[in-house]
């Protein structure tokens, strides 16, 4: 479901990708790690369009990017099906938990609104935020509001859900429940592509794992391989 | 005090002596008080004449020869009677209707066409008249109205639009015709006589009301206007001087009196082809014309108020109308600069800068005398609106330009991730949030824009500032009129301030779920 060959990105004259071929099984739950600066999140937004490339190329749930600026048609086509969750949650702070989650598929899929609360309240139900629904995220904890941008990005039930470094931000507690949630979705299936510099995450999760360095691969293999 | 006595004495005597020499010069200046300022004006060797050289010819305008000085025969009027007095004139620039404000600040005299009237001769010193004048229609050549006596039934397209000079007799003569019904027509007030002038030739106006003297003066210069019918109406102009200095009013009289009797007023009239022979026969027989009576407080604002309040109307309808205008254009620029495709973005950024860069007097003058030379005649209050709304559009687009970088750019992203277009993420995500974050620069833009309607009277507009100025000079009440009007901006900006207020307090309020 996902194939990366040769990816090269510069930024200032410098390589932060650099010929970045990603083997293995396309499919189930890639865990990405390497040092801070390899090029991770950049990398990651490679996959969604959030950045363009100059050398190589991107396939992902049947969307094909190519070098030089995307057209907004293609993005949007492929982001409908490809979700992404930040390090810093990024919800829409005037728009309540429940807005926050039906915004998508309202704007973008044109569902009504039953329909979309209806599967809203789903989606927090399932990350265990059934009853802050009418709260704005600003009432909510770290960990909260991340569950939340899960179930934002699950509202679109996208073919691969990318997640850049989710639990950095947060304390223990609220990491457990977060990754929690993740582990979850892992088994029910999700393909994934996870930033992160949680080995004992990747070990219980991921099916593949690569490590970066200097914008290179280092090492990829199977997670009992490789950790 | 001669007495020479012991020392002590002699001290006592001097503080005696300079005491009393203290208050005899004390008593001294308060009988010559109200006579001091002609002493003053021959000690400063000059006679401070107040006129305003957008009012025109013949009267007072820049010299075509060398713009840089002015001439008409008011000028040399004032020199005529700044030499009797012994001085020399010093002309000073005001606004027409406000010229006799200046009396009360640098201006010895106003001498620029003032009417004689009941009202002046109640609140200031106004000397014999030295002109007489009479009151002139003017129309397109070929197009109606032919005749006086057409005014009397509705144009084509309802009733006449008429320009007038503001605060002029033309101006009083015409409303008082038209609210008695005799004449069916829209008086628009205009800062300059030379502005109806102009507009009545690009066909926003259907006719203008002037003294005959400007039209004889312009009439080669507007070639495509005619005087419709005779001049119907008339009166004499005075040298205006102030309340507290009847000395000098007099003064100004003899001097007047002597260039009557000895022909250098009829020679001067002559040389500027103002009919010398009849103007003088006009003035010999001039009637008196007697003082108008004080009105009481209450009978002062029961005329003025319903005028007030129509103005007050006018205010808010322009912010009102205006401002929204600018926050839509205002807000489609900054995205445009922001987001929009690259070839845009000079477009744009020359549309803020030269809107921020260039009064909106001139932008109003632009589109409202402008404009109509190109075919594209807006209504005054239509070029106001526009006016407002479109300088007002370029500081608003730089507030939601701020604004709208402020919000997180993972804001954007997350929006974009999700699969919002570059336009859905904007409408739903930035924009309302960036329109949280200027909420308090555009409240006080919109607190600035209400005074800034004022500026519209340039344009005919007429709201409460212009209003209350008009009023408190044609009545002289300017210090009553003026705390009424201020009551009346009160009543508005406090309701407003409440608003927007209450408009933050709304946009901050937490939780609660949008449809
Ligand atoms: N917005 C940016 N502008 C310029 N350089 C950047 C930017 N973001 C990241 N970089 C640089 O790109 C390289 C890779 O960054 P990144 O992909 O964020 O690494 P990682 O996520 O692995 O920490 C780093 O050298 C970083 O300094
Ligand atoms: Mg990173």
């Amino acid at each position: 479901m996902i194939k990366v060959e040769s990816l090269t990105k510069h930024r200032s004259g410098t390589p932060v990708l650099d010929g970045v071929t990603l083997a293995g099984e396309a499919g189930g739950v890639t865990a990405l790690v390497g040092p801070s600066g390899s090029g991770k999140s950049t990398l990651l937004r490679c996959l969604n369009g959030l950045e363009c490339f100059e050398r190589g190329v991107v396939s992902i749930a049947g969307h094909r990017l190519t070098p030089g600026p995307h057209s907004g048609g293609v993005l949007e086509a492929l982001r409908r099906d490809v979700g992404m969750v930040f390090q810093q949650f990024n919800l829409v702070p005037h728009l309540s938990v429940l807005d926050n989650v039906t915004l998508a598929p309202r704007t973008v899929l044109k569902n009504t609104v039953a329909e979309a609360r209806s599967r809203a309240i789903e989606l927090l139900d399932r990350v265990g935020l059934g009853s802050f629904a009418a709260a704005r995220p600003a009432t909510l904890s770290g960990g909260q509001q991340q569950r939340v941008a899960i179930a934002r990005a699950l509202a679109m039930q996208p073919q691969v859900m990318l997640f850049d470094e989710p639990t950095s931000a947060l304390d223990p507690t609220m990491t457990a429940e977060v990754l929690e949630v993740i582990v979850d979705l892992a088994k029910a299936g999700q393909t994934m592509v996870v930033v992160t510099h949680d080995h004992g995450f990747a070990k219980r999760a991921a099916t593949w794992v690569v490590e970066l360095a200097a914008g290179k691969v280092a090492r990829q293999g199977t997670a009992a391989e490789m950790l | 005090m001669t007495a020479p006595e012991p020392a002590k004495q002699a001290a006592t005597t001097r503080r005696f002596g300079t005491c009393a020499w203290g208050l005899l010069s004390i008593c001294f200046t308060a009988s010559l008080l109200d006579g001091a300022e002609l002493d003053e004006v021959r000690r400063r060797g000059e006679l401070v004449w107040a006129a305003d050289q957008e009012g025109g010819g013949p009267h007072v305008f820049p010299d075509p020869a060398d713009p840089r000085q002015i001439t008409g025969f008011e000028v040399e009027l004032a020199e005529l009677i700044a030499g009797e007095l012994g001085v020399k004139a010093r002309f000073l620039q005001g606004q027409w209707d406000r010229l006799p404000l200046l009396l009360e600040q640098s201006a010895d005299c106003v001498i620029n066409g003032i009417e004689l009237t009941p009202e002046r001769r109640r609140d200031y010193g106004c000397s014999r008249p030295y002109f007489s004048y009479a009151l002139q229609a003017l129309g397109r050549r070929g197009a109606a109205p032919a005749s006086f006596a057409d005014l009397a039934e509705p144009g084509p397209s309802g009733p006449w639009r008429v320009g007038v000079l503001t605060g002029s007799a033309a101006e009083t003569e015409m409303r008082a015709r038209s609210s008695r019904g005799e004449v069916q027509m829209e008086v628009i007030g205009y800062d300059g006589t030379l502005d109806s002038l102009e507009q009545v030739q690009s066909a926003v106006l259907d006719a203008a009301v002037m003294d005959d003297c400007i039209f004889a003066f312009y009439a080669d210069r507007y070639g495509k206007l005619r005087a419709v019918d005779r001049p119907f109406a008339g009166g004499f102009y005075t040298v205006l001087t102030a309340r507290s200095t009847p000395r000098l009013a007099v003064a100004i009289d003899d001097a007047l009196g002597t260039l009557l009797a000895d022909g250098r007023l009829k020679a001067l009239y002559d040389r500027w082809d103002l009919a010398g022979r009849q103007q003088m026969l006009l003035l010999r027989d001039a009637a008196e014309i007697p003082p108008a009576s004080q009105r009481t407080l209450v009978e002062l604002i029961r005329q003025t108020l319903p005028l007030l309040l129509s103005s007050a109307g006018m205010t808010i309808l322009l912010s009102c109308a205006s401002f929204p205008l600018a926050i839509a254009i205002g807000l489609a620029v900054a995205i445009g600069r922001l987001y929009g495709p690259s070839w845009l973005k000079p477009p744009l950024t020359a549309y803020v800068e030269v809107l921020r860069g260039t009064p909106l007097m001139l932008q109003l003058y632009a589109i409202f005398f402008l404009l109509p030379k190109v075919g594209l005649a807006l209504p005054a209050l239509m070029a106001a609106i526009l006016g407002l709304a479109l300088n007002y559009s370029a500081y608003e687009s730089e507030i939601y330009r701020a604004g709208l970088k402020a919000v997180p750019l993972g804001q954007f992203e997350a929006a974009l991730s999700l699969g919002l277009s570059k336009w859905q993420a904007l409408r739903h995500v930035l924009v309302p949030q960036a329109v949280r974050i200027v909420m308090p620069p555009v409240t006080s833009d919109f607190i600035a824009l209400f005074k800034d309607t004022s500026v519209c009277s340039a344009i005919t507009v007429i709201e409460l500032t212009k209003r209350y100025s008009v009023l408190a000079l044609s009545m002289g009440r300017i210090v009553e009129l003026a705390m009424v009007t201020a009551l009346i901006y009160l009543c508005m900006s406090w309701p407003l301030s409440l608003l927007s207020r209450w408009f933050e307090a709304r946009l901050e309020r937490p939780a609660g779920t949008t449809p």
